[in-house]
């Protein structure tokens, strides 16, 4: 991805669901720029668009109308192997359920992107190995998603989307299905991430704590951006 | 791809008893339709056996029209010339000479229409199971002045082995009715209606002589090394007023039902196919809907939708192999033991052919493996559709749809 100081942009983004004969729009001429480095959360009440427009962001669901650029690219231009593998290579997602996959054990689920990217054995042991000890689960590699707790498992969804050093993490709700104090721990961990890699986090929350501790926090209602403020 | 194998396997064992039990759905369908092939071969095998070394022969050689008008002119052409060349050909175990011809039986009690046929006693054992039926009295020797009736037969005229009776025939050439008296040296019992109610042998030697035809003979009954020959050999008999024929234009209902048990095979198999087809993509989509935010993290993760498609494709080729497995060994162990311990369908007459022996089961290799070939593939066909349909996954709208 190019060093170009936004590295997700939306312009005039709608989002129409439809169910029967009633009509939702979720989200409602959204204009957002994302940079590198940024600890952003978007916040707003349930039904206010906020998974929604971190979905569209990261190409996993397609807009009504409006445009969204991935590195100045627009996502409309890409075919769906070139989408698949810019997110493989560029975006790394924490979602709000426990999101592994309960047949892989720890290890192969931080494994997989890389090897979908092909990288060697040997490194992608070392980079588990280095991403676990960094989000505090050495000495878990072996273990299945059932044997871990709910927020081992969710720092092992962390450990997955950050170990292929994506340039930004999309995390719709990661402290939402933990107690407080977990959720804490974690967002820590991710913000030490941010601080040393300079890894870019946007998050889509109604947690307090993570609007507290973002950088910036984009206020969405009724599918608009009702406030952007960023802190110093 | 070494990843989407191990994950594909993962996911079938994920699940061991679905698995199974689609395994045993599928697996019961493979295992009988090697046990109905099976059954089939023996049968159609039975079938033949019975019809064709009872008496018939595996073929016959006859003037030609003989058998539509039966006139007792018509015997063999240059009978020494055939009998020449067929004692020179190869692969043909026995032949046996006959006349035959319509005859009236008179007994003190009663009279009865019969097919009366002369034999050569020693040379009809190569080819015909006479011998092996008698169940009264004693087979014929040469020159016997005796005759061989059949069970039902013997009830109809009350007669046992050493009563008389009285056969009455039309001569060949002058069409006058001749007359002799037999005694009855044998009762014999093929289990086959039509044989045991209207037919009777006498010795070749003797028929010869009451029908007028000295030496000349209606029928060669022939019995090959292989039940079947080629064209050459009925095309070779078939010539100077003669006709060779095999047993399927002999019997050639025997033959319909021969070719009809192959498309009750087709239509069992395609009714296997179709349970298949539904066993599989039932289990793909109830595993795939169970793990639709799954699929639609790996899709969020960066999987490509080929990717995709062949992970569900790989669970379908895991399932089918699974169940191909559990097919082919109860296939094997159920029609294994049936073709030790044979099934019991004497006396039960099926396209004019009644069964007198146990039929056995054939095992043969294209149920072991053509068939689970066959349904391997077809699962693997059945397994597109879901694959299709997880290639085409939106990836939010896969973790939407999953709660």
């Amino acid at each position: 991805m190019p060093k170009s100081a936004e590295v997700i942009k939306v312009e005039g983004l709608a989002k129409v669901y439809r169910s029967g004969e009633v009509e939702v729009n979720a989200l409602q001429g959204v204009d957002l720029g994302i940079e590198r480095g940024e600890f952003t959360a978007i916040a707003g009440p349930s039904g206010s668009g906020k998974s929604t427009l971190l979905n569209i962001m990261g190409g996993l669901d397609a807009p009504s109308s409006g445009r969204v650029l991935l590195a100045g690219r627009p996502i409309s231009e890409m075919s769906g192997n070139e989408l698949s593998d810019f997110r493989r290579d560029h975006i790394g997602f924490i979602f709000q359920s426990y999101n592994l996959i309960p047949v892989l054990t720890a290890r192969e689920n931080i494994e997989y992107i890389m090897m979908l990217q092909g990288v060697p054995q040997q490194e992608r042991r070392a980079r588990v190995a280095a991403i676990l000890a960094e989000v505090g689960l050495q000495g878990m590699e072996e273990r299945k998603p059932v044997q871990l707790s709910g927020g081992q498992q969710q720092r092992v969804a962390v450990a997955r989307a950050m170990v292929s050093q994506p340039d930004i993490i999309l995390a719709d709700e990661p402290t939402a299905n933990l107690d407080s104090a977990t959720g804490a721990e974690l967002l820590d961990t991710m913000r030490d991430l941010n601080q040393k890699s300079g890894m870019t986090f946007v998050f889509s929350t109604h947690d307090r704590m993570i609007m507290e501790r973002a950088r910036r926090l984009v206020e969405l209602r009724d599918g608009r951006i009702d406030r952007d403020e960023v802190r110093d | 791809m070494v990843l989407l194998i191990r994950l594909a396997w993962r996911n079938i064992r994920r699940n061991t008893r679905r698995t199974i039990l689609a395994g045993l759905a599928i697996g019961v369908g493979l295992a009988s339709l090697i046990f109905t092939d099976a059954l089939m071969i023996g049968m159609n095998e039975s079938m033949v056996r019975t019809a064709t070394d009872t008496f018939l022969g595996h073929g016959q050689i006859h003037a030609q029209d003989f058998r539509a008008n039966m006139e007792i002119e018509r015997t063999i052409v240059d009978l020494e010339a055939v009998v020449a060349s067929l004692k020179r050909e190869e692969g043909l175990r026995h032949f046996a000479l006959r006349t035959q011809a319509f005859a009236m039986l008179t007994s003190p009690a009663n009279v009865g229409a019969v097919a009366l046929f002369g034999i050569d006693a020693a040379g009809e054992m190569g080819v015909s199971k006479i011998d092996e039926a008698i169940v009264q009295g004693a087979y014929l020797q040469a020159g016997d002045r005796r005759m061989l009736i059949g069970s039902n037969l013997a009830q109809t005229l009350e007669v046992e082995p050493g009563d008389r009776v009285v056969v009455t025939v039309a001569q060949a050439e002058s069409g006058e009715l001749a007359q002799e008296m037999f005694r009855i040296g044998g009762v014999f019992h093929f289990n086959v209606r039509e044989m045991d109610g209207r037919m009777a042998f006498i010795d070749l030697g003797r028929a010869q002589e009451l029908l007028g035809l000295e030496g000349r003979v209606h029928q060669i009954a022939l019995h090959f090394d292989a039940m079947e020959r080629d064209m050459h050999f009925w095309q070779r008999y078939s010539q100077a007023g003669n006709e060779a024929l095999g047993w399927r234009q002999l019997i050639p209902e025997l033959d319909a039902v021969l070719g009809m048990s192959q498309y009750s095979m087709a239509f069992m198999e395609l009714i296997l196919f179709g349970v298949v087809a539904l066993s599989v993509m039932n289990t793909l989509f109830m595993s795939f809907y169970e793990r639709l935010f799954e699929f639609g993290v790996l899709r969020a993760m960066g999987t490509r939708p080929a990717r995709l498609a062949a992970l569900v494709l790989l669970e379908a080729a895991g399932l089918s192999l699974v169940s191909v497995l559990i097919g082919v060994a109860l296939g094997a162990a159920f029609t294994g033991w049936v073709a030790v311990t044979g099934i019991d369908y004497r006396g039960i007459e099926v396209g004019g052919v009644t069964f007198r022996e146990l039929i056995y089961p054939v095992l043969s290799a294209r149920q072991f493996i053509v068939f689970p070939l066959q349904v391997f593939i077809f699962a693997l066909i059945a397994g597109v559709y879901p694959a299709v349909y997880a290639a085409r996954l939106m990836p939010a709208a896969a973790m939407r749809e999953s709660f």
